[in-house]
């Protein structure tokens, strides 16, 4: 049954790793970004991180187009990081940084006596309502653990509501959960597998995905050895919520929706963001139909993904495991070349061909800091003014673009995989 | 002989792995949170010192561990 007393529309929330993922983001129609700043974050080894200088831009772009601003600092912190921890916060707080994605306790202390809004990382793993009334006295925002179900994610909007349980800003607090993305094999993530194996700590954002990979069991006894069903059955498919998104906002009742992903590239990040920004609007406008839901599925596995899954919202299954090691994505981004010029009045960019070859009607994409992301097709090319149906290394081509681009943005080929 | 250890910093996590395995040649930053090379020269942010052979096994496991490989030892 729909309970249509719950419907709010919820903030879509995306993942910055880098300053191509950030207008990306933008782009795809987010309300608000999360990045982290130098190591203290989770993806402290694989995303590009932004430094403490960057955040009086990315505040300024984020909102000069009304988007908010989270700082992912959520790690475990040891007694040398506080230091850090500490200007990295004075620093957000300075550049007006809407708020903070807090772990450890430290962190929230600190943000909570400058007068940071904070945000409880999915790392806590919060599973009931007495931990987010414990939680209430730091942050307004909490994400929950990714194993629950839909049913307990409701439960929780509503208990808060009946307890009336606010945050520091005195308003209630506020639900988010993961809509789409990885998933871990550990609870929301607090893993020691990638430590115990190849001493590199995932709970410093230095996890190596270990558990991406094929296992065998081996029989200690009598040394037999057992592939389980060609399954890596450390490695969960990628959670995917857009095809039951309209229970999740009529029953739910969360805030904010988030997309994972700061280690993932940028057309990821663009296309997923854009997806979700149409889904949650078609939900709300009630034009959310198994037709568009077909139309966002094909878009989704263009871009990185180990296969879908819903996750453990709606309770039915114990885990569902990728079977592949790697990315199911039917298209690959094939590198051609770097922006050279682009020429307003006409509407035509050139770019340097430095790899491969590029033909008439080929799928491109381009991306570049300030220019995001930008998907078109090639209808035109043209080398030293003449047409052309081919390109190929070494030439200069000038391609008819509605959007302007920037010297040395990047060039890509969308190929199918 | 003389061992070269070079730590690029910039990249460091500051995971204390090295700290932990030979302290003597490891110590956290508690300016920046990451690890200092002790008896290193900064070369563009990048540190580099010449030790003693007998430091070479430890070393090279140090740099093995290291998540952000981010630290290479030359013999």
């Amino acid at each position: 049954m729909i309970k249509t007393e719950h419907i709010s529309k919820p903030e879509l929330l995306a993942p910055a790793g880098s300053w191509e993922a950030l207008m990306g983001a933008i782009q795809g129609g987010c309300n608000a970004v999360y990045f982290g700043i130098e190591q203290l974050n989770m993806r402290a080894r694989s995303a590009n991180n932004f430094v403490v200088d960057d955040l009086q831009k990315i505040n300024d772009t984020c909102h000069e187009h009304g988007v908010k601003t989270y700082l992912t600092l959520n790690t475990i912190i040891y007694n040398h990081d506080i230091q850090l921890m500490k200007a990295i916060l004075d620093a957000a707080k300075q550049t007006k940084t809407d708020a903070v994605i807090a772990s450890d306790h430290a962190v929230m202390n600190y943000a909570k006596k400058i007068g940071m809004p904070v945000h409880i990382s999915t790392q806590t793993n919060i599973t009931n309502i007495d931990t987010i009334e414990f939680y209430a006295a730091y942050g307004d925002v909490m994400v929950m653990a990714r194993e629950l179900t839909l049913k307990q994610v409701g439960e929780l909007v509503r208990e808060i509501k009946r307890r009336n349980i606010t945050g520091p800003s005195g308003e209630l607090i506020k639900i988010e959960i993961f809509a789409h993305g990885a998933l871990c094999m550990a609870v929301s993530g607090k893993c020691y597998l990638s430590l115990h194996t190849h001493f590199s700590s995932a709970n410093r954002g230095a996890c190596i995905q270990n558990c991406r990979r094929s296992y065998i069991v081996t029989d200690k006894e009598d040394g037999y050895e057992l592939e389980i069903d060609n399954e890596y059955i450390m490695s969960a498919k990628d959670l995917c919520t857009i095809d039951f998104l309209d229970e999740i906002i009529r029953d739910t009742g969360v805030s904010v929706l988030k997309i994972e992903g700061r280690g993932r590239s940028e057309d990821y990040v663009n296309v997923t963001t854009k997806c979700y920004r149409e889904a949650i609007d078609s939900v709300l406008d009630g034009t959310y139909s198994k037709e568009k839901i077909k139309d966002w599925y094909g878009r989704l596995e263009t871009t990185f993904n180990r296969g879908f899954w819903e996750g453990y919202y709606l309770g039915r299954k114990m885990g569902e495991w990728n079977d592949i090691q790697g990315s199911k994505a039917k298209k690959k981004k094939v590198f051609i070349g770097t922006g050279m010029n682009y020429f307003d009045k006409l509407g035509v960019a050139e770019f340097k061909v430095e790899s491969q070859k590029l033909a008439l009607n080929d799928e491109i994409m381009i991306s570049g800091p300030t220019t995001g992301v930008v998907f078109e097709k090639v209808t035109e090319m043209r080398v030293d003014d003449q047409q052309r149906t081919e390109v190929k290394r070494g030439e200069t081509v000038s391609i008819p673009i509605a959007t302007k681009i920037r010297r040395s943005d990047k060039l890509y080929k969308m190929a199918n995989a | 002989m003389k061992v070269k250890i070079i730590h690029y910093r910039a990249n460091c996590i500051g995971c204390f792995a090295c700290v932990e395995m030979a302290s003597g040649r490891w110590a956290m930053s508690k300016k920046d949170g990451k690890s200092v090379l002790l008896g290193a020269v900064n070369n563009k942010g990048v540190y580099n010192v010449d030790v003693e052979e007998d430091e070479y096994e430890e070393e090279k496991l140090v740099a093995d561990l290291c998540p952000a490989k981010v630290i290479k030892i030359i013999k």
